[in-house]
């Protein structure tokens, strides 16, 4: 479960959070939206320890993130499955290398991460492209091919930001089912995004972002 | 059983896993090296000429340093006698220089006996037989007192020069001295220069694998998001360091073998001409895998320094 208790983020004199609470059960699939500079992404690089509170605390199965430094950071980040916007991946690596990445770096072996590697493109529909160049891959191929590798590992929660951003609302339509899929079988996802076509077609819980403090928290 | 017992059930040993990263950040890094190969051959040459230079001096140092160490006499004075001077004279000669403090000792070569050394030592005694009478003097070899500097025996063999039937006093093995004066200050020239030269080694590497760093920053911090360690992100950067370093290293030792080949020929000739039993050394194996050792030591540096100095600029950025 993630839970925000009280969550603060003050840059200088201008607050990103104020004194936001939030819960999400293990199991839920929930959206997170607002306009730019609600404080969305504050929120998720909060969450990923790619920043710290200034007041309150995130807790995550019970554990407060404040104990978490050092080398217990990637350990906990590997927990989570992170899909972006502008998707990150390495254009000098093929798809499959791409996504057997966190593979890699948990420690699988390189048998059993072939294995993840062909049953993730399987799930995001891109099996023929194993061996493909992600340059040679439309904008949706590349997403999901992000989501694959997001999910290879088994993470306990995914967590995307504006995932469909740069996609049309068809594309958008199938990396939230993607989602939803991934979410079906236990992982627990929280989408970012200001796209309001997809926020109409879902009935997830959603959260709505304004400066700092949620002005909405309604479930479906 | 949670997701993440699943999960780690799935992952191999870690000795496994950390040796299957390992093969994979080296395998990585070799092929990089591999789809840049004018690159790779400009920096392998430039840690090569980098290496190689020193180590050419220190050999050279080392070959002059034997040299010298086959001339561990004493310095000494060869008092050659006059030609008329005979035998009873030159005894007496003897006697008188013994009696001198700072002479320790003093030996008489006989001409006779010098000429049976010169016929065996040069093969002329068919050029020796032909002539009238034997063109040698007698000889004094004087050996003074340890500890006589080189200042005191340029005095000593002035005054041994001013005794009736003597014709020349030849200061010898001073040139020993010299040379190993020289060889001091060369020991420390190679040292400094070697370490100018390695310092260089290392900015040029140094900067080639910022380059290298700057080329894969997404990479970096991809896997910095998804949870790689910082030594994880490293590994293949260290590799590629080491790669170059070695390969620096195999060239320095495969261009210190050929100015070696290519030398020996007429430095051997050298000593031939002075009938030594000398030749010129070869590296051997010592200085070849010393080399290799030294460019992937200085490989691994410069990438760990690299790694340290623009990990931390990147991770601030994503950060930001």
């Amino acid at each position: 479960m993630i839970e925000f208790d009280r969550v603060s983020r003050r840059f200088g004199q201008q607050d990103a959070l104020r004194n936001l609470n939030l819960q999400i059960d293990n199991g839920e699939m929930a959206l997170l939206t607002g306009h730019s500079g609600a404080g969305k992404s504050t929120l998720l690089r909060l969450l990923l320890l790619l920043d710290r509170p200034t007041g309150g605390q995130i807790l995550v199965d019970g554990q407060s993130t404040q104990q978490i430094q050092g080398n217990a950071v990637g350990h906990y980040r590997r927990r989570f499955g992170v899909v972006f916007q502008e998707h990150r991946l390495l254009f000098d690596r093929n798809v499959r290398d791409n996504i057997s990445l966190p593979l890699e770096i948990a420690g699988f072996s390189p048998k059993d991460a072939n294995r993840r590697v062909r049953a993730a493109l399987d799930k995001v529909g891109l099996l023929s492209k194993e061996r493909a160049d992600p340059n040679g891959l439309s904008g949706g191929e590349q997403q999901r091919v992000a989501i694959a590798r997001a999910v290879v590992a088994r993470p306990e929660f995914l967590i995307a930001d504006e995932p469909t951003g740069n996609l049309d609302p068809a594309l958008s339509a199938e990396i939230m089912a993607l989602f939803e899929a991934f979410n079906q079988v236990g992982v627990t996802v929280l989408v970012a995004t200001h796209d309001a076509s997809l926020i109409a077609r879902s009935d997830h819980r959603l959260m709505t972002l304004a400066a700092g403090q949620f002005i909405q928290a309604e479930a479906a | 059983m949670t997701r993440a017992q699943k999960r780690d059930q799935a992952r191999s040993a870690p000795w496994a896993a950390w040796r299957a990263q390992h093969r994979a950040a080296a395998n990585n890094s070799w092929q990089k090296l591999a789809v840049q190969p004018v690159v790779t051959g400009v920096t392998w040459l430039v840690i090569a000429i980098s290496l190689a230079l020193p180590s050419t001096l220190l050999l050279t140092l080392d070959n002059l340093s034997a040299v010298t160490g086959g001339v561990d006499r004493p310095p000494q004075l060869s008092v050659l006698l006059t030609g008329e001077s005979e035998l009873p004279v030159a005894e007496e000669l003897q006697r008188t220089l013994k009696a001198w403090l700072e002479i320790d000792d003093v030996v008489l070569l006989d001409r006779e006996r010098a000429l049976s050394q010169f016929i065996q030592q040069t093969d002329l005694a068919a050029v020796v037989r032909s002539l009238a009478r034997n063109p040698l003097p007698h000889t004094l070899i004087v050996i003074p007192m340890s500890a006589t500097s080189e200042v005191a025996m340029t005095e000593l063999g002035q005054r041994v020069q001013t005794l009736s039937g003597i014709d020349r006093v030849i200061v010898d093995t001073r040139w020993v001295s010299r040379l190993e004066t020289a060889l001091q200050a060369g020991w420390r020239w190679v040292l400094a220069l070697g370490t100018v030269m390695l310092m260089g080694a290392v900015l040029v590497l140094g900067n080639t694998l910022r380059l290298a760093i700057e080329a894969r920053k997404d990479e970096i911090l991809v896997v910095h998001l998804i949870g790689g360690s910082p030594a994880f992100a490293r590994r293949p950067f260290l590799y590629l360091g080491l790669w170059y370093g070695v390969g620096g290293g195999l060239v320095a030792a495969l261009l210190l073998m050929m100015m070696t080949w290519w030398m020996a020929g007429p430095v051997n000739a050298l000593f031939l001409l002075y009938e030594s039993p000398l030749r010129m050394r070869a590296p051997g194996a010592f200085y070849p895998v010393s080399l290799i050792v030294l460019g992937g030591s200085l490989g691994l540096l410069s990438a760990r320094l690299a790694a340290e100095r623009y990990f931390r600029q990147l991770v601030s950025q994503a950060a930001s």
